[in-house]
């Protein structure tokens, strides 16, 4: 193949780069441009930005605001790993160990909430939830209890949010899950039937070590793109209110950017969100090893 | 003993089911309900007096047939950008060998993961610069290739044995024939499955059609949607539900025929 190299070479440069340019004009560039407007005062349509220096970090962190809505994303990130990726872990793990048939039905039905836009789940959690006219409300009514209207409180509305991502998320990360479970080599499963270990202990001891590696990425998935996914009944359901008690990072950035017209401090909570980003990254490649070399 | 114990794992895995179906078969039959009756008998799966009303309503009151057109649209132009380039690159990946490769396919797949944010605020400045506000070239533009795809294609590649595409590269076939007569072909399923994947994500997206799409118009179907969920609590919900319901019906039609291909590249997704 070498005497035609040079053609080679240039039929290289042709397939890469319709992925190489997209990526580089709407993915790379617009990185360091938002790294270059977290430096401004602007409000994205003057005609002149006013450099300010480090005052939108610096704002992050002394602004009550700001740092209520990144206390609150904390907060979501740790009720994302519970429900988006340890309640599908154990699920997976009883799927695939403790019962015998009807594995691959659980499989397509628990995808089916994948498919559907979350707006669409907004609005069902809405009305499930609905505090008045609600069948959530309508049982509790039942048994005397009136159903507190959830909107008005951060820390309810919250765990609404994030109960409307699961929906949305389980049988994703499940199918993922359990298809890394899938990979653990059956004849060690059988060698500890045969030994009479435990299945407990066979998952804990065995299974759980060997899978890591899939779990890590869900787990990186589940932050990543469970604060993204999020963002959808934040914006539609609540606007990050009451007063931003819903909101995180990735909604104060759109609010700031689109709503408010600060684009600076949205830069900055932008590049803050990106450092997150990269430290994910960085967990990454530590610990999946491979994933990022898979052409060879 | 082990047979009761597995029956309860039955019985939890089963009301997870009912939990994660239950909300969008009450949509389904809500949308066949008048406002009345959907809150006399909300849980009644099958309505008593079964009316189209709802979808009357929202006929007159929007344009369906462009709202539906409208993201057709632009989850066609998506989903065929994210194929083409997603198979060219994974083709390049696989069969050329160029310095810099490692790092050119890190930097690709990293970009799968950052934050939408971190983006948007040049990219709407880039888009309205162009004059593509309100249009779906607007939406598409930015989304035209998936990392994603790069590497599910390269993996459905490993199945193509090396030697023989290495051997009609010898016999001096030029390779964009390889990549359309011996490399799409066999990777059929793997094309279908990714691709119906990337058009039902698309055919869902919010967040960034909002930012582009501020036109009535223009608006795709979950723009449209969420016009009809009121934050004050005051949403008319079976009429919320019939547009849902029509929603539903493209993603859910593709699930039923390519179920067990869709499933397969999930899967795949996620192993190394």
């Amino acid at each position: 193949m070498s005497s035609n190299s040079k053609k080679n070479r240039f039929l290289t440069i042709a397939y890469l780069s319709p992925t190489a340019i997209i990526l580089l004009v709407f993915m790379i560039i617009p990185i360091i441009y938002t790294l270059y407007l977290s430096f401004f005062d602007w409000n994205l349509i003057a005609p002149t930005k006013d450099f300010v220096g480090l005052k939108n970090y610096t704002s992050i962190f002394t602004d009550p605001v700001n740092r209520k809505v990144l206390l609150n994303t904390v907060f979501y990130i740790l009720l994302l790993l519970v429900l988006n990726f340890l309640i599908p872990y154990f699920i997976s793990i009883i799927v695939k160990f403790f019962i015998s048939k009807m594995q691959t039905s659980y499989k397509i039905i628990f995808f089916i909430p994948s498919l559907f836009s979350l707006v669409v789940g907004a609005m069902l959690f809405s009305w499930i939830m609905n505090p008045v006219s609600g069948p959530v409300a309508f049982f509790v009514r039942y048994l005397g209890v009136a159903l507190p209207n959830w909107t008005n409180s951060g820390a309810m509305a919250i765990v609404m949010l994030c109960l409307i991502t699961n929906w949305k998320v389980f049988g994703y990360n499940f199918v993922l899950l359990l298809t890394g479970l899938g990979s653990v080599p059956q004849n060690i499963i059988d060698a500890t039937k045969m030994d009479n270990i435990p299945k407990w202990r066979m998952v804990w001891d065995i299974v759980l070590p060997l899978n890591k590696s899939i779990a890590f990425y869900v787990l990186i998935l589940t932050i990543v793109q469970g604060l993204q996914y999020v963002f959808t009944p934040i914006s539609v359901i609540t606007q990050g209110g009451p007063y931003y008690g819903s909101s995180n990072i990735l909604y104060h950035t759109y609010l700031n950017a689109f709503v408010l017209y600060k684009t600076g401090n949205a830069s900055a909570l932008a590049v803050i969100t990106f450092l997150i980003f990269l430290v994910l990254l960085y967990l990454e490649i530590r610990f999946v090893e491979g994933r990022t070399d898979r052409y060879e | 003993m082990n047979k009761i114990k597995e029956n309860g794992w039955h019985i939890l895995l089963l009301l997870i089911c009912l939990v994660l179906l239950l909300p969008v078969i009450f949509m389904i039959s809500n949308s066949f309900k008048t406002l009345r009756e959907s809150y006399h008998s909300m849980l009644q799966i099958i309505p008593l007096h079964p009316t189209l009303s709802n979808y009357s309503t929202l006929g007159r009151q929007v344009n369906l047939l462009r709202l539906i057109w409208n993201t057709f649209f632009m989850a066609t132009i998506v989903t065929l950008g994210k194929l083409v380039t997603g198979l060219l690159a994974a083709y390049a990946f696989k069969y050329f060998s160029f310095t810099g490769k490692r790092w050119l396919y890190f930097i690709f797949v990293s970009t799968i993961f950052v934050p939408f944010t971190v983006i948007m605020i040049p990219n709407y400045l880039v888009i309205s610069k162009i004059n593509l506000l309100n249009t779906a070239l607007g939406v598409a533009l930015p989304q035209l290739c998936d990392a994603t795809g790069i590497m599910l294609f390269l993996k459905a590649m490993d199945k193509i044995p090396k030697s023989l595409i290495e051997s009609v590269h010898i016999d001096g076939i030029p390779s964009y024939k390889i990549l359309k007569d011996i490399v799409v072909p066999i990777l059929r399923p793997s094309i279908i499955s990714i691709g119906a994947i990337f058009f039902i994500n698309s055919w869902n997206e919010y967040v960034w059609p909002t930012l582009i799409l501020k036109d009535k118009s223009s608006f795709t179907l979950p723009l449209a949607l969420e016009n009809y969920i009121s934050s004050e609590g005051g949403t008319n919900f079976p009429l919320a539900m019939a547009l849902s319901t029509i929603m539903i019906i493209v993603p859910l039609l593709i699930y039923l025929i390519f179920q067990r291909y869709i499933l397969n590249s999930i899967s795949s997704s996620g192993l190394k």
